[in-house]
């Protein structure tokens, strides 16, 4: 067996890290933060527990920043592919900074907030520092960028979380996907986003540091609710076909390949007026050079990221950038990206130490996401 | 008399007259977490000891297994092509990769007795 890495790099703690490992969690650097890959039960029982019930992560190493000056908003549209116009107060939107050749620098969640002075935004650990400066250069000095590590961020998913949050908030009934409010807690206040990265209905909540322990722990007192790590996380957001920044999406891909187009505004594509919308708008017009699909490679081998894709002709034409075992299938899947020309291909094939494996190209995702719908 | 040995990657074999049954560590095991494919060598294969014969992949990566010890591959336990986790629940019996003929008893004192092995892993 291989040995396990170990870094010796700077690593940071989460406010839960003591209680991680009192709760036998097994910690491994995550985006420059020790985060737990799984508890006791393990990544398939995590995962399954997700998809039937409720799991809190951890997911603090996320960066949570504040950005507030007057007209915020219309700072913010010319950097981002968005329009507030269409984002009511209170709402959450999913989009990604992109550079001038409109590929992806990092995507994140942005909040509309109830004051129109101030804009929240949700980015990748791995990718703050790059955030931060891109949001310097392209925004006038007169806003107040705020990284608001104050804050620690659960995440609550899974198709009870809205019964299991509602006995600590009893404000979130009814609370639509994509939105998110302040709410009082005991003396404090935390702000509750329904959304989440797992395909499943689900909160993301920030806390004060010194309060999310005792939350968390609150929380776990309903036996609907437990623990789940970063493996089930991974396993959960690839059945759910989302991109994993660094892995599906990166600094040499755009969201037209990456199958993100639907979080742009439609008329922001023909005015162009974003960072990076002429490339954007160039690559709309003329279609993208490759796209990211889903693929079920046939037997039990799972093709991972970086796995090379071939068609019948063993031409290669394209590579794996998620792949693995899907809990909720019991089957290997993998997405990655392909020549676009040859997306109606019926089959390809996955080199998998060196045997060309056949396999199936699927729509996204792999499982239907379930998110909460209104009913009126 | 089955003298059982171990590798410093975690893997054991246990020696009967001139075949050794292989397979991994409950360490290995817990250490891989759920385990959701094999690949085995194919029967009639020779390897040497220390070679990489077999892969485990558990839910988080691909692990190789090298063989502990050099010979001829001649039986495989095909129940793991359909139940993988069967490692998991008992890698020390139900849980076994392979048998091999061993060409060279010799090498088996490259690898460590159960006392240095539980020494290792810090038990």
């Amino acid at each position: 067996m291989s040995e396990l890495l170990n870094e010796n790099i700077h690593i940071e703690k989460t406010s839960l890290f003591d209680f991680h490992n009192q709760m036998n969690a097994k910690l491994v650097p995550f985006g420059g933060y020790y985060l737990p890959i799984n508890y006791t039960p393990g990544i398939i029982a995590e995962h399954n527990h997700t998809r039937s019930s409720a799991s809190i992560f951890d997911v603090s190493h996320m960066g949570q920043i504040e950005i507030s000056g007057p007209f915020v908003m219309e700072a913010m549209e010319k950097i981002l592919p968005i329009s507030f116009s269409k984002i009511s107060p209170g709402k959450v939107k999913y989009t990604q900074f992109l550079n001038k050749e409109g590929k992806i620098i990092d995507d994140l969640m942005i909040h509309r907030t109830s004051n129109e002075n101030t804009v929240w935004l949700v980015v990748n650990a791995a990718c703050k520092e790059k955030d931060i400066n891109h949001l310097r250069e392209n925004l006038n000095k007169k806003f107040d960028i705020n990284i608001r590590d104050d804050l620690s961020l659960i995440a609550l998913q899974g198709p009870k979380s809205e019964s299991a949050l509602l006995k600590l908030a009893p404000g979130i009934l009814g609370m639509e996907f994509m939105s998110s409010a302040w709410v009082n807690f005991q003396n404090y206040k935390i702000l509750i986003s329904r959304c989440g990265y797992t395909g499943e209905d689900g909160f993301e909540i920030s806390i004060p540091n010194k309060y999310v322990l005792s939350f968390t722990q609150k929380l776990l007192e309903n036996s609907d609710v437990k623990l789940a790590g970063l493996g089930a996380r991974d396993s959960l957001r690839l059945e759910a076909g989302l991109c994993l920044y660094g892995h599906d999406i990166n600094l040499k891909i755009s969201p037209i390949e990456a199958g993100l187009k639907w979080s742009i505004c439609k008329e922001r594509i023909s005015s162009a007026d974003f960072i990076g919308g002429n490339s954007i708008k160039h690559e709309c017009s003329k279609g993208p050079s490759k796209r990211l699909l889903g693929f079920l490679p046939k037997g039990r081998a799972p093709a991972r990221e970086g796995t090379l894709i071939y068609d019948a002709g063993e031409n290669l034409i394209g590579e794996v950038t998620s792949g693995g075992f899907s809990p909720t299938l019991s089957i290997p899947i993998s997405m990655g990206y392909i020549d676009s020309s040859l997306i109606d291909e019926k089959e390809v094939f996955l080199n998998v130490r060196g045997k060309k494996i056949p396999a199936e190209i699927v729509k996204l995702p792999f499982v239907p996401h379930n998110y909460f719908k209104k009913v009126n | 008399m089955t003298d059982i040995y171990y590798t410093k990657d975690h893997e054991w074999i246990k020696v009967d007259g001139g075949e050794g049954l292989v397979g991994i560590t409950s360490y290995a095991s817990e250490q891989l977490g759920d385990i959701v494919f094999v690949e085995l060598p194919q029967k009639g294969i020779s390897f040497d000891q220390g070679k990489d014969v077999a892969v485990i992949e558990s839910v988080k990566a691909a692990s190789e297994i090298y063989s502990p010890a050099s010979g001829e591959i001649i039986e495989t336990n095909s129940s793991l092509e359909e139940n993988p986790e069967i490692i998991n629940d008992d890698p020390l019996v139900a849980g076994w990769l392979y048998k091999i003929k061993i060409i060279n008893k010799e090498e088996l004192k490259n690898l460590m007795n159960e006392e240095e092995y539980n020494k290792l892993i810090g038990v």
